[in-house]
């Protein structure tokens, strides 16, 4: 690696001091420290430019002088800038990064060369166009709805719009001279990240760039790279600083009041914390239960008659001043619940509301009357007249613009809002509520992450007004200590690669004479994350093995010996188990009150015992039932191949961890414990014994249990002299006769020989030495994979995907053999905005020239939907067909591509298509107003809107690729298509333009 | 073979029939697809649906082929794809060309299509690398760049609204071309593939295979490594400058070795060679060519004699007879 070297300080040809490239700036002004780090990565065998270009550069008038004084982290930056070099700078998003951004367009304007400012979200592309236009006026803006002054010398655009311009090689390309790309840090998303790696990869080559990122603590190799991939130096400027500090109190549920944990020096109290979640109330059992299935709604509940904590939470937050307030929570219904719980609150004056009322109304006049109506717009505005206002991305466009102003101007005291108002324009509270420390992500619940948190606690405190920001965490949950303070003092998430393959990408690269996307994979950011940590896996490889060889054992050749022939034997020793309980021979024993060996549950599941027997216990069956098999067609699996539990009565230690899951352990008969039921799956019974007791038919009584262990721990004593009970022998009662079981048999009656034949079994610290040795064996194994590993990262990742998916686009006839694009691949690369091999196969299979308009726009709803409803109705007979055939397109899609070994869940694609909207946009294509197909469906107004916008992207493309095989019919019925949905309030122009 | 106006002696002439007969006979077996003339019904299965692509129409409830050519399918898609038209161009199509005007921000080029294509100032790199939006002067400068009859080699970028086909020179290798010959043979001759810049390395010539079928020939050049930067460069031509190195390069650089420019011939005649035979123009076919004149020992002018033409056929005869037998 060292492909990127830091300027060593003592390299005399330097043009600059060695001590400004790495320094820390300690400015103590007033009370507060701002300090920031300056570092810069050149790419391998840099010339470094002579210094005087330096100085001739430094002459120069600053391209924009601020009415404040910079801080200097900005101040570091701009340096950068005006040296004309990229530049990344990470900071919090109070921090005032945008004057970096400001200063890059100007100096842009200044030398006539154009500049790119690219946003991940459409609405902050509108918010930031409106901010530019009003300083630099030569301003434009793209986003997939609209597009003004496309000819601007700055460009206000998506990511999206960045990338695809790069692939049709518009004239921006060669005229850009700074792009700036907002918010990097998107980056990590798993499904939109390869965007920015893309377009960073295809960036001109004589462009700078500026990254405007969340705290990242791999800034570093996030230039590292970038100056790898452009040959350039990239400058880092990293500040942890924040304009007002903040101060952290947790709420515990039920409790009374606040407690700090986290002070505005950064100082975790420990104390205070252990105080905070003994005040917690625990929940009831029976509140456990019932919530169990719920957890999310433990905070809305509430105890009937009593203010929900959240009522409580906002109206202390008001008495102590420590308004306007933004409670993040992780859903859009949560959102409005706990909204709906405020209505008693009134948090406005009457001159107040006059003012919410008019920039209201003054904002909802560009709908039609009809729109006005809308439930959403009229539920709200009684609640923003209160000053309490609902933020989320359900809401319709307008509404959300319009109380982004509302807050901003200070009408709205107490904003309910989810995650996605925690990025872009500034818009600070002086107080944050997190109202669940727990997130959906997807999959499952999981803890906020530390990253989301600084993200979101971000918005607390506003520069110059407040002190200091509050933010408020209300647990309701035992956290661990740990887990608590990972979250709140935790550092930033790190910059990682989420840079995945697609056959639009491939298309378009392919197309290219130069475009290779091998290349792309090469320097992409995963490929980079992959080779830096070779060194890191060859050190740990390293360590493994010397630990390995510090390892003595004397006599090590026998004890292997003995250890080799100890596996044997119990592998022959489990087969013969598993012979034993295979539900066809010992089903029929498993009679009630037959006397079982269990397994006693070991304390510790991984360490491993050398002694030839296992510790077992005794117990009685009761009962044994089959286990549902997920499938549900249980009725084709013969009784022998079904999988059993078996009920038995055995002495148990129970306890319960702080989740309230119960742990049972198994115990001797002799420890102390609870005579308990458990039941168990048949392979942890060892073995069955002859005898049989009678056992009481009630056993509910604890007394009733306790007799019949008694009366086990008897049979046992009576047999003490034997050892243990006569068991059910394989041969005779069982009738086992197949020959891989005696064969088994007879090869562990030999091994047991040569065990006490075996010199080495007499050494008195055997078991000792097993375990050294086992533990030789791990670390071996361990050393294996990470070398295993090692291989991997260094052939080219997304190696062996590129080839199947290549694969996949010969056998569909997207390209031909020697890589060239047919027809068909020149129709997909059109189309970036939803399934392209899916809409490109239904467009050549014909479908969209036999359907009515509507329908054809009804049918392509199913690729921009993906919320998944639960009770959705099923659309009407026609569109079901149409749907159906898009189903039969995708399963045919996805089995090619499981034929050419790309990883695919088949039927998981065919169910990524949803029907859900089909009859709402089926009715909006009709000609329905927006009130009425909001009647049909039960979506969010603002994700039926976004689904119907990007609908018309699609569409947009579609004609495109239409155009491109020369189908003019099924052109101007898309175009047809487009004028049927472009109207009304889905495509009310932003506020902000 | 219409194009073939030689005098061909008398067993020369039964060898060419004989290795074209063998021609046809390959290419029979290959090619089975519908042929139509203008006008000709295409069948097609109505009920099915059916997208008509290029070159097809519908007309009284029946697609009617529109062009002169082989009917292609894809999926349910139908189109024409014409005989010994002119160029088509398809987004991405390396292409070479000749302008013929220099207009207001803009080169016109005549690239064998239907209309002049149209190359944007702002589509090239400046020759400064530099990247900038254009002035006034840039525009005044364009000469600097191409001036009408140049031969440039450029990207199709697609059409724009306008309906124009607008070009695009994306990097470096893209731009003038010089010290060599452009043939113009039939688009149809030329196939796309991924490469269409081949440099041949044992006699230092350039080829340029334009999808337009515009063929370039010419002395290679040594593109600029896309990656290495400008900077590299800058310095680069400061010593150039401090040692007075530059114009001694220069020099050197406006004159062509005598023997360059006979492969240079050599590759020129061998695709007018093969493309009169109307054989598909790769460069293999045409390294082979070049390879079969020298080792012949047969003179640059010589290569357009009938007994080249003969021994080009047969020599495509047999190897088209050897990689079926493979098959």
């Amino acid at each position: 690696m060292g492909s990127v070297k830091r300027k060593a300080e003592e390299d005399t040809n330097e043009s600059r001091p060695p001590e400004k490239l790495h320094k820390e700036y300690c400015l103590l002004g007033g009370e507060e420290q701002v300090a920031c780090v300056h570092d810069v990565s050149y790419p391998h065998g840099y010339n470094y430019p002579s210094s005087d270009s330096n100085v001739s550069r430094q002459d120069l008038k600053p391209a924009k002088e601020f009415p404040f004084k910079l801080d200097p982290f900005q101040a570091e930056a701009i340096q950068c800038l005006d040296t004309g070099e990229s530049v990344m700078v990470s900071a919090h998003t109070s921090a005032g990064k945008t004057v970096v951004a400001l200063y890059a367009i100007a100096m842009s304007l200044r030398n006539k060369q154009r500049v790119i400012y690219t946003s991940p979200i459409k609405a902050l592309s509108n918010q930031k166009f409106r901010e530019f236009k009003e300083e630099f006026s030569d301003v434009g803006l793209m986003t997939g709805d609209v597009t003004i002054e496309p000819n601007a010398s700055c460009l206000v655009m998506t990511t999206e719009i960045w990338r695809s311009m790069q692939y049709k090689g518009s004239e921006v390309t060669r005229e850009v001279a700074w792009i700036i790309f907002d918010e990097v840090h998107y980056m990590r998303d798993r499904e939109r990240g390869v965007v920015w790696e893309e377009s960073i990869v295809m960036a001109p080559k004589n462009a700078r760039f500026v990254f405007l990122s969340a705290t990242v603590p791999n800034a570093k190799e996030f230039a590292d790279w970038v100056a790898k991939v452009h040959r350039q130096p990239c400058h880092i400027v990293y500040t942890d600083y924040r304009p007002t500090p903040l101060q952290h109190y947790l709420f515990p549920a039920g409790g009374k009041g606040l407690y700090l944990v986290v002070d505005e020096k950064g100082k975790f109290r420990e104390d205070s914390f252990q105080k905070a979640l003994n005040a917690l109330v625990p929940a009831s059992e029976g509140d456990r239960k019932r919530e169990n299935g719920k957890f999310q709604k433990g905070w809305v509940v509430g105890k009937t008659g009593e203010d929900s904590d959240i009522f409580k939470m906002v109206k202390m937050i008001i008495q102590r001043q420590y308004d306007p307030v933004i409670c993040f929570s992780f859903s859009k219904r949560e959102c409005e619940f706990l909204a709906m719980q405020m209505a008693r609150m009134d948090l406005n004056n009457d001159d107040e509301k006059v003012n919410t009322e008019t920039i209201f109304w003054s904002a909802m006049d560009m709908l039609s009357d009809d729109d006005k109506k809308l439930p959403q717009v009229s539920n709200m505005l009684p609640l923003l007249k209160r000053g309490i206002g609902v933020h989320h991305s359900g809401l319709l466009p307008i509404l959300k613009e319009v109380i982004e102003i509302l807050f901003q101007e200070g009408l709205i005291k107490c904003l309910f809002a989810t995650e996605t108002f925690s990025i872009g324009l500034n818009m600070p509270a002086k107080t944050v509520v997190f109202t669940n420390v727990r997130k959906f992500d997807g999959d499952k619940f999981r803890w906020l992450s530390s990253g989301e948190y600084i993200q979101m606690s971000g918005r607390a405190g506003r520069r110059g007004i407040d002190e200091r920001g509050i933010c408020i965490l209300m647990v309701d949950e035992k956290l661990e200590p740990s887990t608590a303070k990972l979250m709140v003092k935790g550092s930033a998430d790190s910059l990682n690669s989420a840079f995945h393959l697609s056959y639009n990408m491939l298309l378009n690269q392919l197309r290219c004479e130069d475009g290779d996307p091998e290349n792309l994979l090469r320097n992409s950011f995963y490929q980079f994350q992959a080779d830096r940590a070779i060194p890191d896996l060859e050190k740990q490889a390293k360590v493994l093995e010397e630990e390995r060889d510090s390892i003595r054992i004397e006599e090590e050749e026998s004890l292997e010996d003995y250890y080799s022939l100890l596996e044997q034997y119990k592998s022959l020793k489990k087969d013969i188990h598993d012979i034993i309980f295979t539900p066809k021979y010992c089903l029929p024993f498993l009679k009630p009150g037959r006397l079982v060996a269990i397994q006693c549950t070991k304390d510790d599941q991984d360490a491993p015992s050398f002694s030839i027997n296992d510790e077992v216990t005794w117990g009685v069956i009761l009962n044994f039932e089959r286990v549902k098999g997920g499938s549900g067609d249980d009725g084709n699996i013969k009784p022998e191949d079904a999988n059993y539990t078996v009920d038995i009565l055995t002495r148990c230690t129970v306890w319960k961890d702080e989740v309230g899951k119960k742990t049972i352990k198994i115990v001797r008969l002799k420890d102390p414990g609870e005579p308990a039921v458990i039941s168990i799956p048949i392979s942890q019974i060892d073995s069955l014994s002859v005898v049989c007791l009678v056992i009481p038919k009630d056993l509910l009584p604890v007394e009733a249990r306790q007799n019949t262990l008694k009366k086990v721990s008897e049979v046992l004593s009576r047999y003490s002299k034997e050892g243990m009970p006569p068991l059910l022998d394989p041969e005779d009662d069982m009738k086992i006769q197949s020959s891989s079981y005696k064969k088994a048999v007879r090869r562990t009656e030999a091994l047991e020989n040569l065990f006490e034949k075996h010199d080495i079994a007499k050494s008195p610290l055997i078991e000792q030495k097993l375990m050294v040795l086992h533990k030789k064996k791990e670390l071996t194994a361990k050393i294996k994979t990470i070398k295993r590993t090692m291989r991997t990262s260094t052939a080219l990742a997304f190696k062996d995907e590129l080839k199947s998916r290549r694969r996949v686009l010969r056998r569909l006839g997207y390209i031909t053999r020697d890589n060239v694009v047919e027809l068909k691949g020149k129709v997909a690369c059109e189309i970036s905005s939803a399934d392209e091999l899916t809409l490109t196969e239904l467009m050549f299979s014909g479908v969209f020239k036999d359907t009515k308009v509507e329908e054809m726009v009804s049918l392509l709803s199913c690729f921009v939907w993906q919320e998944k409803l639960q009770d959705a109705q099923k659309p009407r007979e026609e569109l079901d067909l149409l749907f159906t055939q898009l189903q039969d397109t995708a399963r045919r899609v996805a089995k090619v591509q499981l034929e050419c070994k790309v990883q695919i869940d088949v039927e998981n694609f065919v169910s990524s298509f949803r029907p859900d909207i089909m009859e709402a946009v089926y009715a909006w294509a009709k000609g329905s107003k927006f009130y009425e197909i909001m009647e049909i469906t039960q979506v969010f107004e603002g994700s039926l809107i976004r689904a119907i916008r990007r609908l018309e992207e699609v569409l947009q493309q579609l004609i495109q690729a239409a155009k491109s095989i020369g189908e003019t019919e099924l052109e101007a019925k898309f175009e047809d298509a487009v004028t049927m949905i472009k109207r009304d309030i889905v495509f009310a122009a932003s506020l902000y333009l | 073979m219409r194009g073939i106006q030689l005098s061909f002696n008398k067993t020369q002439k039964l060898r060419l029939d004989k290795a074209l007969e063998q021609l046809e006979y390959f290419s029979s077996k290959l090619n089975s697809n519908a042929i139509v003339t203008v006008s000709d019904t295409i069948p097609v299965n109505h009920e099915d649906g059916v997208l008509k692509g290029h070159g097809t129409m519908e007309l009284e409830g029946e697609v009617v082929a529109t062009l002169c050519g082989v009917v292609e399918r894809v999926n349910k898609l139908v189109y024409v794809r014409p005989f010994r038209a002119r160029y088509k161009p398809e987004i991405g199509d390396i292409i070479v060309g000749r302008v013929i005007e220099v207009a207001p921000k803009r080169w016109r080029l005549e690239i064998n299509f239907s209309q002049d294509a149209v190359l944007m100032l702002s589509s090239m790199n400046l020759p400064d690398g530099i990247q900038r939006r254009r002035t006034a002067v840039d525009e005044l400068n364009m000469r600097t760049i191409f001036e009408e009859y140049d031969v440039i080699c450029a990207e199709v970028r697609g059409f724009q609204h306008d309906g124009c086909l607008h070009l695009q020179a994306r990097s470096q290798k893209y731009g003038k071309l010089e010290r060599g010959q452009l043939l113009t043979i039939s688009p149809y001759l030329v196939k796309r593939q991924k490469q269409h810049f081949h440099h041949i390395d044992q006699y230092g010539i350039d080829l340029i295979l334009g999808c337009n079928g515009f063929i370039w020939v010419g002395e290679h050049v040594e593109v600029k490594d896309d990656m290495i930067e400008d900077q590299t460069n800058k310095s680069e031509q400061q010593n150039n400058k401090l040692s007075g190195l530059a114009s001694h390069q220069n020099q050197e650089h406006n004159y062509t070795p005598l023997e360059l420019r006979q492969y240079i011939c050599r590759a020129a005649n061998a695709v007018r060679v093969l493309s009169t035979l109307g054989f598909m123009i790769t460069v293999d076919k045409i390294m082979d060519a070049v390879e079969m004149s020298t080792s012949k020992n047969l003179n640059i002018h010589e290569m357009l004699g009938a007994e080249f033409y003969v021994l080009v056929a047969e020599r495509e005869a047999e190897r088209r007879s050897s990689s079926s037998k493979k098959r």
